[in-house]
């Protein structure tokens, strides 16, 4: 853009910049607080995942119902660190610190999904939200849900372009290395694991207490907190890339993404507090024209 | 790095068999049911992960 042409775009009108503060003011009051239900949803989860194993093959647990628990806390594993990697938990450079890269390592473990690559692909989605060759989570795209679980599944599959390694390829973070490497140990050693647990007579556990739940939470988690809030991903800008909606099967079943543009307006405001967030700022959001699909 | 490389482009293979024969093995044993053709169940569960993680391999694809 020229100098010219700068000098003549409009800026916010005043109404614009009264709505903006009085959003940036109700934002204020959620942010600061370390949010500890996450920590304890993100360190009991795993704890709780890795009891499952002893549980089973002690015979304590059944296996059925072992794959069931799998698959909830592999379904549910993914928040916490989501919250750790935009630094809600503790900031740095701060005395919790350790503490928020804990929980963000350690959550995603059963899922296989090393911390630092979530982290610097996360920040391309947010910063290219529904652009189809910068956000790593456009291959979730789908007229239907039907459609965005089939995608996702042909995404995972080994001769597709993984999103993530393109994006971590495109990256300039210099954590960048360090995240491929990481990426590439979790890898082999969750592979190295169904492969030891399978010749040491474990196949059918190995398959339903780990593989099956995380393909399972896989497709769960990317249907809840990438299709659904992003849906039908064609828009751009703040207010229109992510939308306020009503999920057919609740906030609690939906993972509280119904409020997931909280977290695009506001990303360090703790997951919990989106929906109050949300309910003290709709005014102001529909005022500046958000998509609201029934919230 | 590259020797990972170059192990993860045969990943299908590898889970084929490193995870595909015993799992086809111990879910036929679980199930009382007999591997065809005379083979054992390793046997089968080896020719079965083979085959499916080589046509993986080479289509890129496992659905």
């Amino acid at each position: 853009m020229s100098r010219a042409s700068a000098a003549e775009a409009p800026g916010p009108s005043a109404r614009e910049r009264e709505l903006l503060r009085r959003e940036v003011e109700i934002s204020r009051k959620y942010l600061g607080r370390v949010p500890w239900e996450m920590v304890a949803w993100g360190l009991g989860n795993f704890a709780l995942w890795l009891s499952i194993w002893p549980l089973t093959f002690a015979g304590m647990l059944p296996l059925w119902a072992g794959f069931l628990l799998s698959t909830l806390c592999i379904t549910l594993s993914y928040l916490p660190s989501h919250e750790a990697q935009h630094s809600i938990i503790a900031s740095r450079g701060t005395k919790l610190r350790w503490l928020n890269e804990l929980v963000g390592h350690v959550s995603t473990i059963p899922l296989v999904l090393p911390y630092r690559l979530a982290w610097i692909t996360h920040r391309q989605h947010h910063a290219h939200t529904n652009d189809p060759d910068l956000d790593p989570d456009y291959g979730n795209k789908g007229d239907t849900w039907r459609q965005s679980v089939w995608n996702g599944l042909k995404a995972r599959q080994p001769g597709a372009d993984s999103a993530y390694k393109v994006a971590l390829q495109r990256s300039d973070d210099p954590d960048a290395d360090r995240a491929r490497a990481e990426a590439i140990a979790l890898n082999v050693g969750y592979y190295a694991a169904l492969t030891a647990l399978a010749w040491s007579g474990y196949a059918i556990e190995a398959a339903l207490l780990w593989w099956l739940p995380r393909q399972l939470g896989l497709t769960y988690i990317q249907l809840f907190l990438s299709w659904a809030p992003h849906h039908p991903m064609e828009e751009h800008g703040r207010y229109r890339d992510t939308r306020a909606w009503r999920s057919p099967v609740g906030t609690i079943a939906s993972l509280g993404m119904e409020y997931h543009l909280i977290h695009h307006l506001h990303p360090r405001i703790p997951l919990v507090d989106t929906g109050r967030a949300y309910r003290e700022m709709r005014d102001v959001l529909l005022e500046r024209g958000i998509r609201n699909d029934g919230l | 790095m590259n020797l990972v490389a170059k192990a993860f482009e045969w990943g299908p293979l590898w889970f084929g068999v490193g995870f595909i024969a015993p799992l086809v093995a111990q879910s036929l044993d679980a199930s009382g049911v007999s591997a065809p053709l005379g083979l054992s169940g390793i046997q089968f569960g080896l020719a079965i992960g083979v085959v499916m993680g080589t046509v993986a391999k080479l289509r890129g694809s496992w659905i």
